[in-house]
């Protein structure tokens, strides 16, 4: 198995949304054990997860894609135990956020939170916004997409950076459907 | 000369003398109401055109076709949109093609039009989204017809009549666009991807030829287009090892 497949591996295991993979090929052995924001309980931001990823240490979170480091060379390395997940990075108050809705992104793309660059941003925290209100755009390949949201509330936190890339799913705004 | 005729797409033709932008036009009429589908914006003069966020696009008045069509293309998933971009480029393709037998016009990934390794156009689509369909799109087309100079900043520009030396009746030309972009989109509608993706591949510009190219970190290397992926990225083979490459990720160095 070289590279690219435990890329394409890895893409498809977030695709999927498993939260535990393991693999055996031959002396080969790679598991993958991946946290992922249900709908109905939140997280709080789109962290890769340190997944325990063995032998192929270098090889990023399938939450991300590439351009990824270069890889160890997978070796038959001995199927060490797998370690005890780790401890969350994000010690969140879960119980504050648990509440909130999610909007995500339909697409893989750019996030941009305005039209345009000289224009204000669509929404901003603590903004109440109606279902069919426009929230942002999601740029792919030169097609723009205004993201619609689908639920009513108030904008609770913007997780993504305006101008940086988002994945398929990742949750772009928290919003207290009470609000 | 009769036009070919439609079976909705510019049935509804909003004409305008000028307008900044057809796109920002044909936006804020979907906000307001909900024209059919199929409705052509078409303005003279676009003295505001947009091109990619940040650059803009430059048209003489009265010389080219600058329009936005709406349509409803509520059967394609947001993650399939990619094919709705192909089926756009192809449509303005095959238009462009039937006046210029005797140069072959290819798209540039992913939507720009070329004739003769120079730009005669560009696209660009603006979806609404909701959820994971698409509830709306604004298809933006920017074509040189009879303008017959560029300036400095454009030099690998050209038009329709630089490319034959004839002089083109717009309104004629904005009806057959419509004819050839509806073919391609029904074909979509109906599904026929497959005709599509073999299609965009034959007329991608550069594809499977050796070319050179740029990496968004400055360095330059070569390789050959062998394909496109499902969300639309380029798939570039270097001596076997393939590549996929954003928008953002990459340029062709033998063109602007």
């Amino acid at each position: 198995m070289d590279f690219k497949e435990i890329q394409e591996l890895l893409r498809l295991i977030s695709k999927l949304e498993l939260t535990e993979f393991k693999l055996k090929e031959g002396e080969f052995e790679l598991s993958v054990r991946t946290k992922h924001f249900s709908s109905s309980k939140q997280g709080v931001a789109p962290v890769p997860v340190p997944a325990p990823v063995l032998p192929v240490a270098a090889v990023p979170a399938p939450s991300l894609v590439p351009p990824a480091p270069a890889p160890a060379e997978p070796g038959p390395a001995p199927a060490a135990p797998m370690p005890p997940a780790p401890k969350e990075a994000h010690e969140a108050p879960a119980s504050d956020e648990s509440q909130y809705l999610t909007i995500k992104s339909p697409i893989v793309g750019t996030f941009y939170r305005s039209p345009t660059p000289d224009k204000p941003a669509y929404v901003k925290v603590g903004d109440k916004i109606e279902a069919g209100a426009v929230v942002c755009i999601v740029e792919a390949m030169k097609l723009f997409n205004e993201i619609e949201s689908d639920i009513s509330g108030r904008i609770i936190k913007v997780l993504v950076d305006d101008a940086q890339p988002v994945e398929y799913d990742q949750v772009l705004y928290l919003v207290d459907p009470k609000g | 000369m009769q036009n070919r005729n439609t079976l909705f797409l510019g049935k509804v033709l909003l004409q305008f003398s000028d307008l900044p932008s057809t796109n920002e036009y044909a936006t804020e009429l979907l906000a307001k109401s909900k024209p059919i589908e199929g409705t052509v914006i078409s303005a003279y003069y676009q003295f505001a055109g947009r091109g990619q966020i940040g650059s803009s696009w430059e048209s003489t008045p009265g010389e080219n076709l600058t329009i936005s069509i709406l349509l409803y293309p509520v059967f394609l998933e947001a993650t399939r949109q990619f094919q709705l971009n192909k089926a756009i480029a192809l449509g303005v393709r095959d238009f462009l093609a039937s006046y210029i037998p005797q140069a072959p016009v290819y798209v540039k990934w992913p939507n720009d039009l070329y004739i003769n390794s120079k730009k005669v156009g560009g696209i660009l689509i603006q979806n609404a989204l909701q959820k994971n369909t698409l509830q709306s799109s604004v298809v933006g087309i920017g074509l040189n017809i009879n303008q017959a100079t560029f300036s400095d900043a454009a030099p690998h520009a050209t038009s329709l009549f630089l490319e034959t030396g004839n002089v083109f009746d717009l309104s004629f030309l904005l009806h057959e666009l419509c004819y050839f972009l509806e073919v391609r989109y029904l074909a979509l509608k109906q599904g026929l991807d497959e005709g599509l993706d073999q299609d965009y591949l034959r007329y991608l510009y550069r594809f499977g030829q050796p070319s050179i190219f740029k990496r968004a970190s400055g360095e330059l290397f070569q390789g050959k287009i062998c394909g496109i992926s499902d969300i639309g990225r380029l798939l570039i083979d270097q001596e076997g090892f393939i590549e996929e490459f954003d928008l953002k990720e990459i340029s062709f160095m033998n063109i602007r």
